[in-house]
């Protein structure tokens, strides 16, 4: 059965229904990364600049290029919390409304729901953090090299990785009546091994290898080398090599648990319980 | 209504209250976990800033008047964290009860609005106490901070000074929800602003002049300002004291205004649909 | 109201002669009280106390037929029509729905029906009811160049062609369950379940719902709706299985179920006695008649009783009162309806 098609209903559904939210939209998308990442951490970066540049960092990261630094990584965490917060929210509230059931009921694999929610959460995060890179520049100075489109495709790797993620959480809340603690935990310590905020080198040795595990990771390290010269993790080529083979198994283990909660709760009874 | 009887419905709202409080895991996570994992973070960003350069460093502790980044940090994020249990407690419970629909039966009853207005402040008091009791220790025991009986006591006062503080911002925007009945916008808004004004994650000395003004103007900025002084600048208390009771005389004032406020909405929902529409 | 065209038979689908609905033995156990994580993580067995919420229901409903499933509330209504939509896995039985295997090929199963389950809390509200009806003729595979045109079509016979483009939030709330049956028709399933389809709606919209239902099944759908409305069950259906913990306790038409308590009648009356006379009371009625059910309600005892010839009866069971020191405070001749059914069958009444 053609999978195109419902998909792409499912993020027709969730645009349509974002724009009647203008102003949480915002919110959410835009002025929260501002007051929750970067503002805070541009501030505090400004406490360690020495004749206004910032050494630490270029001694850290290989750039002194501090807002690029913290906007490059609100790229990233634009896409991973509004995937993740995204299918979250609109699973729960299908719950809650009631449209889950017939949602269910449609003669379709219950994932293309997942997938269709997103794909609609990667496109408004992406326009956000598209949005963020360049206010970035425009109000904060951040200098990107042209070489940042270089890496798209490491931005199209992290949005294949997310949509593994976005299988989980959806079983996660199919699983729990209420996700938002795992949603906002895995969330959390994804953007920080990720390297959203810092460094990965910064990191006690015995995390590092959870941060090297994640497609996230590579993908963020190859945009900030792309855009602002940081000395790269990995080689390019193998930074691409690791990306790729963690989106995959992503995708592989988050569609398998999701069937699998599907089918626990189908026994259960409590598929579609609110 | 007598005032053992006010005191009698402020006992049973704040046992009511603490009763749905313990029922949520949620919470235990919140005042154990998130103090000392988040400020950790902003650690590592720290170490990330600073590079190890010494050059770094010694331009933070001249604008924070420390050298201490772990404390700094974890001071800042504390109290951060109890703004947030404060909003989203005492903050919402006005309108929980609202959108529940047992809001009508509340101001039904005989009780005085102020036993209603602060009667779920105790059982986030609790959350909040044992929050600030966790990052205590950990300053303590996890990053050694020599903390003496002294600076103990002063860090004490400069808590209990916060308590109506905090809990009258909660009162005050409590009563300010039931009238423009958007909750989640307006708090995530104000935590916003606390953020990235009050000196949370850096020393407000890095701010543009208008914007020092402007967090000279918020309380939190305060609270967290002479919680560091206290602990890591070495304050004795007769430098803290003005400080102190500027904050325990604005915790009162805004404890007022709440109780007004909230007469004010109450009258406004009589002449109007009633407590329920929403 | 518009009738719908009738939707050209698909390639592949089942023959006619095959029944909508087929179900054999159907059971669905359930668990009470919670299990925590420590026994789940320690692997203790399971020692939670049983209960069949469905226990061995067999259903067979036809091609055109409405089908009506009455029980109170908790008799198991719901958990069927749950286990028929797969939206639940029974413990045991078979479903067959117009030939297809529910249980081995449930998507298939889910092409053939059009289900309303929680009626206007089941559509966007934040959508248009034109965007809703795109949004799900895109999911049920309605072919592109036909989706147009079927939607139209389904809002004609729903009544809501002008509110189309309104967001639902701004419809009714019979508004809303009405789109939601038009929801259910899109694709032209030839099976409709529809729970408790007009709960929550005033008199007129139901009315107006239940027509609606009727002339789809003039058009040779098979419906099968629950209700715990038995005057809804007894205009609407034509089949009526009463449900009552978990089984069917009674099948048939409307009529034929009345018949089978050998009365066309009921009397209703109300009566002031001492309790300690009661039972010489119930049973002086019982010789000269069916007693249906008997109970003490607000100081007095209320029976209903089961008789024919009504014109007979009353003066004789009014004597009877006198005799046994009784006084009658209201006497109501009513026709027999599934109620009584349901308390001569359970010895309960349908509203408990």
């Amino acid at each position: 059965m053609p999978l195109l098609r419902p998909v792409l209903a499912v993020v027709r559904r969730d645009l349509r229904t974002a724009a009647r939210y203008p102003l949480g939209m915002t919110n959410f998308v835009l002025l929260s990364p501002f007051y929750q990442l970067i503002l805070p951490s541009l501030l505090l970066g400004s406490a360690f600049l020495v004749q206004g540049r910032s050494v630490g960092l270029a001694a850290m990261a290989g750039t002194s290029d501090l807002p690029g630094f913290l906007f490059t990584g609100a790229l990233v965490q634009s896409l991973l919390l509004g995937t993740c917060w995204g299918v979250n929210l609109t699973l729960s509230m299908d719950r809650e409304l009631g449209t889950l059931e017939h949602n269910f009921l449609a003669p379709l694999r219950r994932d293309t729901f997942v997938l269709g929610s997103a794909l609609a959460s990667l496109v408004i995060s992406t326009l956000a953090g598209v949005l963020l890179l360049v206010l970035g520049e425009v109000l904060f100075g951040a200098r990107y090299l042209s070489a940042v489109v270089l890496a798209m495709p490491a931005l199209l790797l992290t949005m294949v990785a997310l949509v593994g993620l976005a299988h989980l959480i959806a079983a996660a809340v199919l699983l729990l009546r209420q996700a938002d603690m795992i949603v906002d935990g895995v969330t959390f310590a994804l953007a920080v091994l990720s390297g959203v905020l810092f460094p990965v080198t910064v990191l006690p040795v015995w995390v590092r290898p959870l941060a090297l595990a994640l497609p996230t990771t590579y993908a963020l390290d190859v945009l900030r080398h792309q855009a602002l010269g940081t000395a790269p993790l990995l080689p390019v080529p193998l930074a691409y090599a690791a990306a790729s083979g963690g989106a995959v198994a992503l995708v592989v283990v988050g569609r398998w648990t999701f069937r699998r909660a599907e089918r626990r709760l189908e026994a259960a009874g409590t598929l579609v319980q609110h | 209504m007598s005032t053992p009887d006010g005191l009698r419905a402020f006992g049973a709202t704040a046992r009511k209250e603490w009763r749905t409080v313990r029922r949520y895991l949620a919470n235990l996570a919140f005042v154990v976990f998130w103090p000392l994992v988040l400020p950790a973070v902003y650690v590592l960003e720290a170490r990330g800033f600073a590079g190890g350069e010494a050059r770094a460093l010694g331009a933070f502790a001249a604008r924070a008047g420390t050298a201490e980044v772990a404390g700094f940090l974890y001071l800042g994020w504390a109290v951060f964290i109890w703004l947030t249990i404060v909003l989203w407690g005492p903050g919402a419970s006005l309108r929980d009860e609202q959108l529940r629909g047992s809001l009508e039966s509340l101001f039904l009853t005989p009780s005085p609005r102020w036993a209603i207005l602060f009667g779920s402040a105790p059982a986030h008091l609790v959350l909040a106490m044992a929050m600030l009791a966790t990052v205590g220790l950990t300053l303590r025991l996890g990053l050694g901070l020599a903390v003496g009986p002294a600076a103990a006591l002063r860090a004490l006062a400069v808590v209990a000074a916060s308590v109506p503080l905090l809990f009258g911002t909660g009162a005050l925007l409590g009563a300010l929800v039931l009238w423009l009945r958007d909750a989640s916008g307006l708090f995530m808004l104000l935590r916003g602003l606390f953020t990235v004004l009050c000196g949370v994650t850096y020393p407000v000395a890095v701010l543009p002049g208008w914007a020092q003004a402007t967090a000279a103007a918020l309380p939190p900025t305060h609270v967290i300002g002479a919680l560091r002084a206290a602990l890591l600048g070495g304050a004795r208390l007769a430098q803290l004291w003005e400080t102190i009771a500027l904050l325990a005389a604005v915790g009162l004032g805004l404890c007022a205004a709440a109780v007004l406020l909230l007469g004010r909405v109450e009258r406004h929902a009589r002449h109007g649909r009633g407590f329920e529409w929403y | 109201m518009r009738p719908l065209a009738v939707v050209p038979v698909r390639p592949g689908a089942p023959p006619a002669a095959l029944p909508a609905i087929e179900a054999r033995g159907l059971t669905r156990v359930f668990r009470r009280g919670r299990r925590t994580l420590a026994q789940r993580l320690r692997r203790q067995p399971d020692t939670r106390e049983r209960f069949a919420a469905v226990d061995g229901i067999d259903l067979r409903v036809e091609h055109g037929e409405i089908f009506g499933v009455l029980g109170p509330n908790g008799a198991g209504k719901t958990t069927t029509v749950r286990m028929l939509a797969t939206l639940l896995e029974p413990s045991g039985g078979t479903i067959h729905l117009c030939g297809v295997d529910a249980l081995a090929r449930p998507r298939q199963a889910r092409a053939l029906l059009g289900a309303v389950l929680g009626g206007e809390r089941s559509v966007y509200w934040k959508l248009t009811g034109h965007q809703n009806l795109e949004y799900y003729a895109a999911l049920y595979q309605v072919p592109r160049d036909a989706t147009r045109g079927r939607i139209t079509d389904v809002l004609a016979a729903v009544g809501l062609s002008d509110r189309a483009d309104d967001y639902v939030e701004r419809y009714s709330t019979g508004m809303r369950q009405r789109l939601a049956l038009a929801r259910a028709l899109l694709a032209g399933p030839p099976l409709l379940l529809l729970d408790e389809p007009t709960v929550g709606l005033d008199p007129q919209a139901s009315a107006d719902l239940r027509e609606r239902v009727r002339n789809l099944s003039a058009t040779g759908k098979a419906v099968l709706l629950t209700t715990h409305d038995m005057d809804e069950a007894d205009r609407l259906c034509d089949r009526v299985a009463i449900i009552d913990h978990g089984r069917i306790v009674a099948l048939g038409s409307p009529a034929a179920l009345k018949r089978a308590v050998r009365a066309t009648q009921v009397v209703e009356l109300e009566v002031e006695v001492a309790e300690p006379d009661e039972p010489g009371l119930v049973a002086a009625f019982a010789q000269l008649t069916t007693v249906a059910g008997s109970r003490r309600a607000g100081g007095a005892l209320q029976v209903v009783l089961h008789g024919d010839a009504t014109r007979q009866l009353v003066p004789v069971v009014v004597e009877a009162a006198w005799r046994n020191q009784a006084v009658v405070r209201r006497v109501d001749v009513i026709p027999v309806t599934l109620e009584d059914v349901f308390l001569t069958l359970t010895g309960r009444e349908l509203r408990e």
